[in-house]
């Protein structure tokens, strides 16, 4: 009871008001409390444009680009399968170094991340005894004080043999031996949290300290990463929550639970993402609990929209935005698509499980159980991350170095079977190379960055780092699309990917300002759709899709599609294409031309590039091989916003 | 009847288990005298309540400190079986485990070292181009999108620097050009940063432009811009004291990399590595391919 109060407070606050209270000025603010402004008032709230161009404006100027999903050696699975990098190494790749893979070749980032987290699962987390970092019983220690020395005269090799023949002999030195037993576990949260405080480099570089709780029951997947606002002063106080019992549990009510007991005595704040629906088999975005068997309550939906209010969308394990049978009328859905079976192929996939399992059908039932539970559990904003378990860091089609270190670039890598039972086959080529997380926030640094995805102001890409604006509200026309910045109208006028929109005004609908700027060094863009979901009187669901900005002239018929596929550059031979198709930028106002004000709602954008080559054409190219027929070997990346919610009133 | 006995799967299995059994003793008797002995410390039972303890932020009730000890004795028995029948020997998460824990022994010495003011002068001049500051620009642009332009790109771009330059470098550029999601000011940002959002390309043009005036159209990875670069920090080396803390962490780094291939050898040198390759098979692959396979 005293948990459902405590969450209560903050969802009521969430959205509009907490985004208003820490992020605008009081200008902003009564403008964006009213939710709607005409133009003589927006005059007034800016007379002129002031001398300084940054003054007045406290909004987002910059998207930072990271990976809340990186794993390392410190996992157990990543080191059985030859993971050689830690948490060290992936931080060092991924601001933009040149690194020496697992399997010893030469690996760098065209173009370095701003922030990444490291997360090794907590299940059997590293492994080793706190030795002796810098102990002062180790210096009183006679033999203690001679290890150090040689370290400091450049002897450590030698050292570190003379610790190893001590321990076989059993000479170790008391002193040393501070705790009783060897406290693995302990360790490898202490590195991981030590490397990640080396690492971050606040304004520069963010580095994350967080870890995986790996829920597997049944080869199911509920896998949860968990990110902490924290320094490791505050991450230090505990351990990572696990799923084995006695000390930890497979049900995520355990984890939320942990969360807030982790708040309550540290006073710091930790966020969960989860991923990979696609292969719980019907149970990531669930209408009945696999653990009780019993419908959704409402402290559940309370529980999990608080904490868990972003979703790891798209990965190397394959994308989670759309599935075909469930939208057989999006030509686009299906993108890197792995739907054969659970996690471990133990139980195969059937078509009813799919509904709970990717992120479009989800933000669909949210409505439903909004209006049965008063509270909407699937209210998720959307990142895309790799899930590498190799250090690295890489989404990238033409550099990409695969989900474990087994699958680094290599002539056979494709052709291996990467997942195989006596059920199914997951092929090497079905790796995606996807994806990152795009976060518009003020500054580069763990508490700016953590803050903007608790309000959702994120979006996913399966690699490219194309700019994604998505503002809602009831005031924006065309004229807002031509100006200078569009984030000016849409700050002003609206609210940015992850915000509310309530109360429409009699006879309104609601605008869209949405804009989209190409990679520097990627493809074009193809179009701009807006995805809209509703739920009708009757308690059905629907979504339909807008083309909203198309390349090249092309039109949009009434039914607001564009039938024109933007063409294909792509030389899969040579594994190139060209930019002489598409559009760099794409920038439009749309209205909901079917909206009713008594419908729940939410509008999210999908940004597509035109068609470019698959990391298998890549491989194909450099290898000089032929790879199977049925092996993709090009494709159109894209970009998912996260969702602006219409609710109405009451 | 004798012989019939010996056919029986279940006997076989039962010989089996019972020379494993004596081997095992064999093995434990000849390790160490007190094998047969598990005395759970005073240390070890908080050692265990304290593990509970930061994972349930509580300490265990007698029940469940009971239920711990319990496990812990049942995990010790078999591990210690299980190390008497070599269980350990072929499993490759096992030996994964201990490779990584002898790799952590070596980080964690080489963790220990800190570098003296002169190690890292002699690292920064050994390796300067790691620490160059980047150039550095402040600039303000105008952007053109080819798709609003067309053919009419350049005149249109004549035009416009036209009125700009007449403005000059502070000239207002809020509604000028067409809309664009990257900010018309840009202040102090490295040419790695540029580089960022605007395609290496564009970051190199800049720093060929003069200061102070009008130019374009320039090429970027996203389109036209027209650009007035305002002011520009050549690159330069750092001294040691600008860069003191990227400096060490660098060289510990290397430090790191360095002590751990040293660490590796020298333990390899106790060693003498006799490699038998299979006879390569008849045509199929290429010896290096079949080696790299794991």
């Amino acid at each position: 009871m005293i948990l459902s109060l405590r969450i209560c407070r903050p969802i009521a606050l969430a959205g509009l008001v907490a985004f208003v209270l820490v992020f605008f000025s009081a200008q902003f603010a009564s403008a964006q409390e009213t939710d709607t402004i005409d133009k003589d008032s927006a005059a007034k709230l800016f007379p002129k444009a002031p001398y300084s161009p940054a003054a007045g404006r406290d909004f987002p100027t910059h998207v930072y680009w990271g990976d809340t999903h990186v794993h390392t050696s410190f996992s157990m699975d990543a080191g059985a399968f030859g993971a050689r990098l830690g948490p060290k190494d992936a931080y060092i790749f991924a601001k933009g170094n040149e690194v020496t893979t697992s399997t010893g070749q030469r690996a760098k980032l065209t173009c370095p991340l701003d922030f990444i987290a490291v997360t090794d699962h907590s299940d059997n987390m590293g492994f080793f005894p706190e030795l002796f970092a810098g102990k002062p019983e180790m210096l009183a220690d006679p033999t203690g004080r001679r290890w150090y020395d040689m370290v400091q005269s450049g002897k450590g090799a030698d050292a570190a043999i003379e610790i190893i023949v001590a321990f076989s002999q059993g000479k170790f030195p008391k002193a040393l031996e501070s705790r009783p037993g060897t406290e693995a576990y302990r360790r490898a949260w202490d590195e991981t949290i030590k490397a990640a405080e080396e690492a971050n480099e606040p304004g520069k570089f963010t580095a994350f300290i967080g870890y995986e709780w790996t829920s597997n029951t049944g080869g199911n997947n509920l896998h949860r990463n968990i990110l902490f606002r924290d320094n490791g002063d505050k991450a230090s106080m505990v351990e990572p929550y696990t799923t084995q019992k006695p000390e930890g549990s497979d049900n995520p009510r355990d984890l939320w639970k942990w969360m807030t007991e982790y708040e309550q005595k540290t006073g710091g704040q930790v966020l969960t993402l989860a991923h990979n629906g696609n292969l719980s088999n019907g149970r990531m975005f669930p209408l009945i609990e696999s653990f009780t068997g019993k419908p959704i309550d409402r402290e559940y939906a309370q529980t999990r929209a608080f904490r868990e209010r972003i979703y790891e969308v798209t990965q190397i394990k394959g994308d989670g935005e759309a599935h075909p049978f469930l939208s057989p009328n999006d030509e686009f859905a299906g993108y890197e698509k792995w739907d054969k079976g659970n996690l471990d192929l133990s139980v195969l996939k059937t078509n009813d499980m799919l509904e709970f399992e990717y992120a479009r059908a989800a933000l669909r039932n949210g409505l439903k159980l909004e209006k049965e539970l008063g509270v909407n559990p699937y209210k998720f904003g959307m990142v895309g991350s790799t899930d590498a378990h190799t250090g690295l860091a890489t989404a990238d089609e033409d550099n990409f170095w695969g989900k474990t270190s087994s699958s680094e670039p290599s002539p056979d890598r494709a052709t291996h079977p990467f997942v195989k039972t006596d059920k199914a086959v997951i092929m090497g080529w079905e790796q995606a190379a996807s994806g990152y997380a795009g976060v518009w926030a003020t500054d580069n640094t763990r508490q700016a960055l953590f803050d903007a995805m608790q309000r959702k102001e994120v979006y996913a890409t399966t690699g490219p780092r194309m700019i994604v604006r998505f503002f809602g509200g009831w005031e924006f026309d065309a004229k807002d699309a031509l100006s200078r910045n569009p984030a000016n109208p849409g700050y002003l006028k609206g609210v940015p990917m992850g915000g509310d929109i309530r109360n429409a005004p009699a006879g309104k609908s609601p605008t869209f300002l949405v804009a989209a700027l190409k990679d520097p060094i990627g493809g074009n863009l193809d179009r701009v759709q807006v995805i809209k979901g509703w739920l009708d009187a009757s308690g059905q669901t629907h979504e339909r899709i807008y083309d909203v900005a198309v390349s090249d002239n092309r039109k949009i018929s009434a039914d607001g599609r564009c039938k024109t596929p933007v063409g294909d550059t792509v030389d899969v031979p040579n594994a190139t294409y060209t930019n002489t198709i598409g559009a760099s930028e794409l920038i439009t106002v749309w209205k909901d031309p079917e909206f009713d004000a008594a419908q729940r709602a939410f509008y999210y954008v999908r940004v597509l590039e035109i068609p470019t080559p698959r990391w298998t054409a890549y491989d194909a190219k450099y290898f000089g091989i032929t790879m199977p027929k049925e092996v993709p070997m090009k494709g159109q990346e894209r970009a998912y916003t996260s969702p602006i919610w219409y609710t109405p009133a009451n | 009847m004798f012989q019939k006995i010996l056919r029986e799967p279940l006997v076989h299995f039962l010989i089996l288990g019972a020379l494993l059994l004596f081997a095992s003793n064999l093995i434990n008797k000849r390790t160490s005298g007190d094998t047969r002995k598990i005395v759970i410390t005073p240390g070890q039972v908080e050692h265990l309540e304290d593990t509970f303890a930061r994972a349930h932020q509580r300490p265990p009730d007698p029940d469940e400190l009971k239920g711990l000890i319990r496990d812990y004795v049942r995990e010790e028995v078999y591990y210690r079986e299980a190390l008497a029948l070599g269980l350990d020997r072929d499993d490759a998460p096992i030996r994964q485990r201990l490779r990584q824990k002898m790799e952590f022994i070596s980080e964690d010495v080489a963790a220990q070292a800190q570098p003296t003011g002169e190690q890292l002068r002699s690292y920064l001049s050994d390796h300067p181009e790691k620490f160059r500051i980047d150039k550095h620009f402040t600039f303000t642009q105008v952007y053109l999108d080819p798709a609003r332009h067309g053919r009419r790109l350049n005149s249109d771009a004549q035009q416009m620097l036209v009125q700009l330059n007449k403005s000059g470098p502070r000239a207002d550029v809020s509604n000028m050009g067409d809309p664009f999601l990257l900010e018309g000011n840009t202040k102090d940002v490295s040419s790695r940063g540029v580089a960022r959002d605007y395609g290496e390309k564009f970051a190199a043009s800049l720093g060929q432009l003069p200061p102070g005036k009008w130019v374009g159209p320039i090429e970027s990875g996203l389109g036209m811009l027209l650009v007035c670069v305002t002011n520009r920090t050549d690159g330069r080396l750092p001294q040691l004291d600008e860069v003191r803390e990227a400096v060490r962490r660098e060289w510990a780094n290397d430090y790191r990399l360095e002590s751990n291939r040293q660490f590796y050898q020298a333990l390899l040198n106790r060693y003498t590595v006799t490699v038998e390759l299979p006879p390569p098979p008849a045509d199929t692959k290429t010896p290096a391919a079949a080696v790299r396979r794991p």
